[in-house]
């Protein structure tokens, strides 16, 4: 079995049957996912259910016990990490941390930081960015290399709502603007649900995929995350399509 | 002072300034103090096998970080506790193993707080080699291990052995103990590291600046330190670390009072 894909494939990843057995514990269980040109797949799962480790293998970090990931030659992946912490002791400004180790050239940074609104944060110490700040740097980061497929782990996960909102909405419009794929692994599905075509549920095996609303409508879907979580994934696309107030109809839902 | 000494001071402070601001980024203090402690069982070996006592220390040092690596993988016991155990297992069978061998208690001593009587022209061009070397591969894989500094996760994602760089790491920081035992000590080796790169971090903006800045402060300490102890017939290592600690300080003062004007 060849380790690429055709060029011509529509795929830019394919995993087939990837197994993972950590310390007698299968983490991944003959896990097969297929990320075609302009997909955006969220992969969702409890914690411990292998997300991270089925990344990790997509990325080719890692050589899994059984199973192989093929990726199309020109494949060329920007990624996003789940957090980073940078250590005050570093005295580096956002920058030359978006330049350094690869060759971006002034302008090409300047037309990227519009594009995630860092601008203004160029020349300030990584140390001191906020939570949002620091993922928009990450995300412009990823974005360097000129990816056709971005990857990323639960980017939103230390921010406030409406930090999640707004970070999400960039991904969105960075997904329509540059024609790439997205994988994602969030839990905030509702917020990311309009444009997510796919969603993967992932517990060790895939659960279940598919489109959001008929994912929630799985019964095995719904013994994982509880009724509450199927309900608001449910209800989402109808109040969206409607421009009324929607408080009433799924307000408890959403909490 | 004689020129191989001065020479040598400045090479070990050209190499401490980098690589010990590697060490206040990446927490590897504890790591630094390990690897002095294994530093009598390196010369102990290099005695056994008929080596000089640097190349003993480099390879017990080598040794000393695969264990250390391959014992993490494991998962099982943190880091500090691994460190631990080698490093007290490595200090232990030095001591014993140096007793064994008839060194006396005075050399001994001289390993613990360091002296530069010992300091031949020949070792002293082992250990600017040495430097020469550490510095050049430093340079070399610069901007991979700031990105691995700032996040392994995305260094390794973007392409960076990230095991390999901590390895090399890991081995430069054996080769500057090996080198800069003698003048400094095996006990207050890793302030060398230390102290100089937190000094500079105080005014540094980017990393090159703290590491040049790292340079050239723990030169200043070394060649004000050595005449001093020289003359006061003191262990090199306290006096060079005396220094070093009052020219924080000094910094530090500076730093506070431009803060407030």
């Amino acid at each position: 079995m060849s380790t690429e894909l055709s060029p011509s494939s529509d795929y830019l990843v394919s995993a087939s049957d990837l197994s993972v057995i950590k310390q007698g514990k299968t983490i991944l269980d003959a896990v097969s996912l297929d990320i075609a040109k302009h997909d955006f797949i969220t992969l969702i799962g409890p914690n411990g259910a292998g997300k991270t480790i089925l990344l990790r293998h997509l990325l080719k970090l890692d050589t899994p016990h059984s199973g192989h990931v093929r990726h199309q030659p020109n494949l060329k992946i920007g990624y996003v990490p789940q957090r980073v912490s940078i250590d005050p002791s570093l005295p580096i400004s956002v920058q030359r941390f978006l330049t350094v180790n690869n060759s971006l050239p002034a302008e090409q940074l300047e037309k990227l930081a519009e594009e995630t609104k860092i601008m203004h944060l160029l020349s300030r110490p990584l140390a001191v960015l906020s939570g949002g700040e620091l993922q928009r740097v990450l995300l412009t980061r990823a974005l360097a290399s000129e990816p056709n497929l971005l990857i990323l782990d639960e980017p939103a996960q230390n921010l406030d709502v409406n930090g999640q909102l707004q970070f999400y909405t960039m991904i969105e419009e960075i997904y329509e603007s540059r024609k790439l794929s997205v994988l994602m692994v969030s839990h905030d599905l509702h917020l990311v649900m309009s444009s997510t075509r796919k969603v993967v549920c992932l517990y060790h095996h895939i659960c279940c995929s598919g489109a959001p609303e008929s994912v929630a409508r799985d019964p095995e879907f719904i013994s994982i995350f509880g009724d509450e979580m199927a309900k608001l994934m449910a209800v989402y696309p109808h109040t969206h399509s409607h421009d009324h107030d929607h408080s009433h109809d799924h307000g408890e839902d959403s909490q | 002072m004689s020129v191989h000494i001065l020479l040598t001071t400045v090479a070990l402070a050209l190499v401490a300034g980098p690589l010990g601001c590697f060490v206040v980024w990446r927490r590897m203090a504890y790591f630094g103090d390990g690897l002095a402690h294994s530093a009598l069982l390196g010369v102990a070996f290099g005695m056994i096998i008929g080596v000089s006592h640097q190349i003993g220390m480099v390879v017990i040092a080598v040794i000393f970080a695969l264990s250390l690596l391959w014992l993490r993988a494991k998962r099982v016991l943190a880091t500090d506790t691994l460190l631990g155990i080698l490093a007290h297992a490595a200090l232990s069978l030095g001591v014993v193993a140096m007793a064994l061998l008839g060194a006396g208690d005075v050399e001994v001593h001289d390993y613990l707080l360091g002296s530069f009587d010992a300091l031949t022209p020949q070792t002293a061009a082992w250990i600017i080699g040495g430097c020469g070397v550490s510095l050049g591969l430093l340079m070399r894989l610069w901007p991979g291990l700031i990105l691995m500094t700032t996040s392994e996760e995305l260094a390794h994602a973007e392409g960076v052995p990230i095991v390999r760089y901590e390895f090399v790491l890991m081995v430069l920081m054996g080769v500057v103990v090996a080198a800069s035992i003698q003048l400094v000590g095996v006990l207050l080796i890793t302030s060398l590291l230390i102290i100089p790169a937190s000094t500079a971090r105080l005014f540094a903006r980017t990393p090159e600046m703290m590491a040049l800045g790292g340079s050239a402060i723990a030169c200043l300490c070394m060649v004000l330190g050595l005449p001093i102890a020289q003359a006061y017939e003191l262990a090199t290592g306290p006096v060079i670390v005396c220094v070093s600690v009052i020219s924080f300080m000094l910094v530090l003062i500076a730093r506070l009072a431009s803060r407030k004007a």
